[in-house]
This record gives structure tokens, C-alpha cells and sequence, in this order.
């Protein structure tokens, strides 16, 4: 179950503004269910930035397990969202 | 006494991106040392000779970029330039082209403002990981080769103001081995402030004033004959390169002499044929001593003196590659003449004085 009410709609701008920067890529190309890798070349290296920016951003830690999911904004969303879920308990 | 021509070459400097602008400005010896505005460039010099304009984004690419630091987009563009230059025929037989670029740390304001994050960030591990490459010293090498596609022997050299003279002489060595049926070599340095401070507190009293500068010089060199069949100007012909090593800076003189007298006697060339010498021209004592050391081996002749370091600052690791690019500009287009021969001199602080020795082809 996806809950994303720790994640309001700010946040989730700071999130696509952060991948789009690490991908270089327009924000209008990028979509809730295109994925980084496939639709938008990235590699494992921007990958590791991804979660590096995203814990710097947001205060949390995110284990590189969770890249396995943080393969679209909607996927990193969630990932964020038990993250902070996470660091409120 | 090595075979290898110099073919092409090409330049990013204080007076722009390119051979042509920093052709005109050497020839016209106009100083493109100006203001520094301290909102862009803080630290302790006003004045420093910066490439006008440039940025990773806008003289490499959009793409890509976005975390290439400043010294790795100065060296990929002066490769790209020299490429260009000529049809892109070095990276034909990618494999077959070595390169072999002078730095002088890698890029300090990387490996400073890198190490900082760790420190100041909330985490140990808050940095960020895309910009770690450019905290070590081969970055801007191994860069230019992966932007440009060079598969050859990729390789960084650092040797403070004579980086230049020794990529030159390593660049030789490799080819001489076998390694490689060229090599792109060359230099790169860029201005920070980290670089400001680090220059301005390492200095003595008497030439803390000199600007700095930045830029970068890249030189194909290739054997005579591969330089024919390609279509390329053999420009010059590296005879040798001659390095010493001095312990007080009253032996500079001697130390530069001895160097100069013997790449001359074991190439056969008479001091009277050289006609340019471009000098590092160091500051406080060390430039006079260098002239001097030049005058003792070349005796009688009466050759030009190229000197950079007025029109340019100090642009350290950069400073012997942007002097050899200065006396290609100089040659002008076909090069130097049958029978003319060029010296490119420098004296390193730490203990060391080089020479280039070149003739035409």
C-alpha cells in the first residue's frame, strides 16, 4: 500500500527537480512511471547520486538496497516517503 | 634524438578558446592579464589572466557536464580543438593514440570543496558521489580520452612548471617504446580561488604579486613520415627534451646551461640556429637566472625571446605547454624553417630546470 502524505506536492517537486538536474533532463520529460534507466539513460553512477542527493535533501538514510525500487519518480517517492516515515518513529 | 614531428596543436588561453586567438595575441604580445571581479573570482589577486567566457556547458556540452570540473572542461576542449583541427585522424585507430596531459593537483577547488562536504555535511557520507572523480589528479586525462574517444595509453604527468616539458618527454618515451603510433600531449590548469590562496601563501614576498593565469595546450605528435601521409604540417621536429636538478637557486644558472649545452651537442645543432626561446620566466631571482643560463650555452646567438608569462600570469602546470604553443605561433603556419631550432625553457622552485629542443622539420 503507497501512502504519500509525508511527501506533499513541494516535496515532490524538490524530488523530480533533483533527478532532472542529475539526469539532465527537462522536468516535461519526465513522467511519474518513466524510468531513469531505461527512457532516460541513466547509469548506476547517477543512481548512487540519486539516493546520495535525496538523503542529503530530505535528512534520511536510505539503504542501496531501496535503489531496486527507485527506478521512476513514483518508485523514489515512495521510497522516500517510508523513509521519513521511518525517521518520525 | 627522437622522430616524432609536432603536427598540430591547439590552445585555450586568456585570449580565448583556440589556436587563432591565442596565435594573435602571442604575435601581438597583448597582455590578457585584466580585473578580476572578487564577486566571481574572491581570493588574494585582482588581476589573473582567466579564458574569457568559459564554462563546461556552453565549449563542451550540455550534456554530461553538469558536474566537470573547470581544469577537465579546459583540457577536453583543448583536445576537441586539436581534433578538429585535423579531421578528427588521430582517433581513427583509437587504440593506436596515447595521451598524455600535465596537471598540475588535478583540480584543487575539487578536492577541497569534495573533503569540506564530508566535514561539514550532516554525514560523513553527504557528499556528492558524481563529483568525486574530480577529486583525483587523472581526472582531466582520463575525461578527455573518454569524451573524444582516445583508447590509447592514457596517462597524467605532474611536475609542478615543468609539467609541460616532462608530458613532452614521457610522450616521447612512450612512443619510443612502442606503446602507442602517436600521442596528444599536452597541459591544463585552471584558476580558483583555492588555487589563489594556495599559490599566494606558497610564494616568497618578492613574487607573490605575479597573476595567475589558466588554459591548457595540446600537441599532436606523430612520426615524419605518419605526419605526411596524413595530410598533417609537420610543424616541428622534438630533437630531445634535458632536465637537471639544482639544491640553491644560485646554481640555476649553471644547472639551465648544462642542460641546454648538452641537448645541443647530442643533436648536432649549433647555438647560433636557434632562433626562438621561450623562457618560464619565474618570479623574483628565477627569471633573470634562466635567461642567463640560456645566453651562457647559446654564446653569440642573438635569438627572440618569447616570453609568456607578462601576457598570461603564472599558469603553473600550464606554463611550459602554453610557452611550446607560443613558439609553434610564432613558426606561423609552415612551421619552423629548415635549419631553425626553438628552445622552451623553465626552472621549477622545488629544484629542477628543463629544456625542449625543436627544429624544422
Amino acid at each position: 500500500m503507497t501512502t504519500t502524505n509525508r511527501v506533499d506536492a513541494e516535496g515532490r517537486a524538490t524530488i523530480k527537480g533533483i533527478i532532472c538536474d542529475i539526469l539532465e533532463i527537462d522536468a516535461e520529460d519526465m513522467t511519474d512511471t518513466s524510468r531513469f534507466k531505461e527512457d532516460h539513460e541513466a547509469d548506476s553512477m547517477g543512481a548512487i547520486e540519486i539516493l546520495s542527493q535525496l538523503e542529503r535533501a530530505f535528512g534520511v538514510d536510505i539503504d542501496q538496497a531501496e535503489l531496486a525500487r527507485m527506478v521512476n519518480l513514483e518508485g523514489v517517492v515512495t521510497v522516500i516517503d517510508e523513509a521519513l516515515l521511518a525517521k518520525a518513529a | 634524438m627522437s622522430p616524432l614531428v609536432l603536427s598540430a596543436w591547439s590552445a585555450v588561453s586568456p585570449y580565448g578558446v583556440g589556436a587563432e586567438p591565442f596565435a594573435r595575441g602571442i604575435t601581438a604580445g597583448r597582455c590578457a592579464v585584466g580585473p578580476l571581479d572578487p564577486a566571481t573570482h574572491p581570493g588574494p589577486f585582482d588581476r589573473g589572466g582567466v579564458v574569457p567566457d568559459f564554462s563546461a556547458r556552453t565549449h563542451v556540452g550540455k550534456k554530461g557536464t553538469r558536474t566537470m570540473d573547470r581544469v577537465t572542461a579546459l583540457a577536453v576542449a583543448a583536445v576537441g580543438q586539436l581534433l578538429e583541427s585535423c579531421d578528427g585522424g588521430p582517433v581513427r585507430q583509437p587504440e593506436e593514440t596515447a595521451l598524455v596531459l600535465g596537471t598540475g593537483s588535478g583540480s584543487v577547488q575539487s578536492i577541497m570543496d569534495f573533503t569540506r562536504d564530508s566535514f561539514a555535511g550532516e554525514r560523513p557520507y553527504h557528499v556528492d558521489p558524481a563529483r568525486f572523480p574530480n577529486a583525483v589528479m587523472n581526472r582531466a586525462a582520463g575525461q578527455s580520452a573518454i569524451w573524444h574517444r582516445i583508447k590509447g595509453p592514457n596517462t597524467t604527468v605532474a611536475g609542478g612548471w615543468l609539467t609541460g616539458l616532462l608530458a613532452l618527454s614521457y610522450a616521447a618515451r612512450l612512443h619510443r617504446g612502442g606503446h602507442c603510433a602517436r600521442v596528444l600531449c599536452g597541459a591544463a590548469e585552471e584558476y580558483s580561488e583555492q588555487r589563489a590562496w594556495l599559490e599566494w601563501h606558497g610564494r616568497s614576498a618578492a613574487e607573490r604579486a605575479t597573476p595567475l593565469g589558466e588554459g591548457g595546450a595540446v600537441f599532436l605528435l606523430e612520426p615524419a613520415e605518419a605526419a605526411r601521409e596524413a595530410g598533417h604540417p609537420a610543424l616541428a621536429r622534438l630533437l630531445t627534451t634535458r632536465f637537471r636538478a639544482y639544491g640553491a637557486e644560485s646554481e640555476v644558472r649553471a644547472a639551465l646551461a648544462a642542460c641546454v649545452r648538452d641537448a645541443l651537442k647530442t643533436t648536432g645543432v649549433a647555438p647560433g640556429d636557434v632562433r626562438l626561446v621561450a623562457p618560464l620566466g619565474a618570479g623574483g631571482e628565477s627569471a633573470a637566472l634562466e635567461e642567463a643560463g640560456v645566453g651562457d650555452a647559446l654564446g653569440a646567438a642573438d635569438p627572440r625571446w618569447i616570453r609568456c608569462r607578462p601576457l598570461l600570469g603564472d599558469t603553473s602546470a600550464a606554463a611550459t605547454s602554453l610557452q611550446l604553443a607560443a613558439v609553434l605561433a610564432a613558426a606561423g603556419a609552415d612551421g619552423l624553417a629548415p635549419g631553425e631550432a626553438a628552445l622552451v625553457t623553465g626552472v621549477e622552485r622545488d629544484g629542477t630546470v628543463g629544456c625542449a629542443l625543436l627544429a624544422g622539420a
